[in-house]
Order: C-alpha cells, then structure tokens, then sequence
C-alpha cells in the first residue's frame, strides 16, 4: 500500500513538472524524420561554418545548432511553439553542452533538427523547448496567436498584403 | 492535432591596428589573446565555400520540408512571414527543389527574426554568395542580391492561404 502510494505520488510530480526524463519526441509524421537525442555544444552557425563569430552566439539574432562530439554540425530549426525556432531555448546554452531530444530530419534537401526538449544533466529531466511564447509575451504582452499578434509581422502585412503583393487581396470566404 | 501541424549584435570582423608595427607572429599571438578573453574562439572547422549564384523563391525551410501545408507563392506569404520572424530559418528554394539556408546576406549577420528578411518572403530572387555545404545542409552567405521580381507565383486561387484560409 505505501508502495502504492510512492507510485501515485511519483506520477504527480512528473505531471506537475510539465517535462520527462526518458525519450519523448513526438512523432510528427514528417517525411524523413526520426526520433533522437542529440548530445552536443550549442553554437552558433556562422560561427562555427565560417568563423564569423560574435559574443554569446549572436545574442538571439543568428541560427544555432548543435556541434555533436564527432564533428557532426545539426542546425535546430524548429521549437515546440507554432510559426516559431529555437534560439530562445538554446540561446542560454551557448557554448556549453546539452542534450536535446526531437525529430531529425533527412530530406534529401537538406537536414535539420526539431527539438522538443532539452535537458543538461543526463538524469535530469528534459525541459519543453517552449520558450519563444514566454519571452513575446514579455515583450509583447499575452496573445493566444502571437503571430497575429506581431507588430512586426503585422506592419509587413499591413504594408504589402497577405499575398505579398499590394492591392491584391484574397477572395471573401463563402 | 491540427494545432500542431502549423510551421509552425551584429559582429564586427577581428581588426588590429594595420599601423602597428607588431609582427606576423605578435598580432597572432594578440588574436588569440583577445579572442579568449571575449569567448570568440574561431572554430576549427570554419571553412572556405564555393561562390555560387542562386535564384529561386525565399521560403520557410520548416514548412516546406515538413509538407504540413502548401508551402509556396501567394497561398504562403503570410505564413512564411510569421515563421520567419518567429526565427525558423528561411532558405531558397530553386526551380529544383534544392534549399540554400541563409546564414547572412551583406553585412547582416542576424538570420533569425530579420525583419528585412521577412519582407523577402515569398519573392523570387537571384543572389550572389558563398556556399557552404555541411552535413546535410547547404548554407548561403548571401553578398548581394541581384535581383528581387517580388511575390511571382500566384497559388492562393487553388490553395487560399495557408494554413488557416486567412
């Protein structure tokens, strides 16, 4: 009974917490895909391609990826969040080694990585690569679709149209 | 589930004095010092790549790879704006299909939510670079871009915008 308990009140915290501690990636059905952990260093792609560098990656404003212990470079594209990357999430890792589960992706055309969680202590837990919602709303405020919501998204719209060619508008919906 | 299935300081080269009278073997020695103390070490695998010009559509690298919606032309400007700012890499497509993933373009090293890039979305361009091909990935490092015919490929008709029709 006590060990019932133990169980019960395990499987609180692990809910509570919001992140997991064993493989979780989703599969998104993606051609090519593949569920993985990468371990490696968080770098930033010019950088570490052309040794262009600047201080702390970038700063939010350049690609990172993952430098994996074989030499590998995976740039990580993609985050949790909708229409949204993975800078905010990796950026307070720069230069330091974690472990990051996801989807990678081999298309012919080119590979990259979805992460969904990170992690930087192999027994920890893996936190939900969510990050990008919490840092627009600070800056920002709350908005359930923070892509309509975008100043920035919504003066090029505003300025060229949502086909991207002005006075072209899309037909009123039936 | 639906939900799911959306796409959804700019660095200044390494300069020393050129009136110094240091020698070859000193200024080496200076990089590398300052380069510690700033945490810009130069990664050894930093390479020369190939001069190239391509021409092709901007596209969202996440959307088009992902197939979760059309992901070209008109139907997806507004959608390749928003995962752009939202800092998904943005690459060019060409007639092939192949991705050239931008890394910068002139002296704009900022790749990730570039509202200068954004603007871009869509358009079909033809840019002179740098390509660096890694691991799976061809990288662009855009010098000029020759010429921008802006939004070409009209898909809204057939496809409305994407991914929610507005």
């Amino acid at each position: 009974m006590q060990a019932l308990s133990t169980i019960r009140l395990a499987l609180m915290i692990f809910t509570v917490s919001g992140a997991t501690s064993s493989l979780a990636a989703e599969a998104w059905n993606i051609p090519h895909e593949r569920a993985v952990v990468l371990k490696g260093r968080v770098v930033d792609a010019l950088c570490q391609l052309k040794g262009r560098c600047a201080p702390d990656c970038g700063g939010g404003k350049r690609q990172l990826g993952l430098l994996l212990t074989d030499g590998t470079f995976r740039l990580v594209a993609k985050s949790n969040i909708d229409f949204a990357g993975s800078i905010p999430d990796l950026i307070g890792f720069c230069g330091k080694e974690i472990e990051a589960d996801g989807l990678l992706i081999e298309n012919p055309a080119i590979t990259l990585f979805f992460v969904q969680g990170i992690r930087t202590d192999a027994a920890g837990s893996f936190i939900p690569a969510e990050r990008f919602k919490a840092d627009w709303e600070t800056r920002n405020g709350k908005a359930e679709e923070w892509w309509r919501a975008d100043p920035e998204a919504n003066r090029i719209i505003a300025a060229d149209g949502p086909l991207g060619i002005k006075g072209l508008v899309p037909k009123p919906k039936p | 589930m639906l939900a799911k299935h959306r796409c959804g300081g700019k660095s200044r080269p390494f300069h020393l004095d050129e009136g110094s009278h240091m020698t070859i073997m000193s200024q080496w020695r200076a990089a590398l010092v300052v380069s510690s103390f700033i945490g810009l070490a130069i990664p050894a695998a930093a390479q020369d790549g190939r001069r190239v010009t391509i021409t092709g559509e901007i596209s969202d690298t996440w959307c088009t790879i992902s197939g979760l919606m059309f992901a070209k032309g008109t139907a997806h400007h507004q959608c390749a704006i928003w995962c752009a700012l939202g800092g998904i890499p943005v690459s060019i497509r060409d007639a092939k299909g192949n991705l050239y993933l931008i890394l910068k373009i002139g002296d704009d090293d900022d790749s990730a939510s570039n509202p200068r890039v954004a603007r871009m979305a869509t358009h079909e361009v033809s840019v002179d670079g740098e390509l660096l091909e890694r691991d799976g990935v061809n990288y662009l490092l855009v010098d000029r871009i020759a010429d921008d015919k802006g939004v070409i490929t009209m898909t809204h008709e057939e496809y409305g915008i994407q991914p929610f029709g507005n």
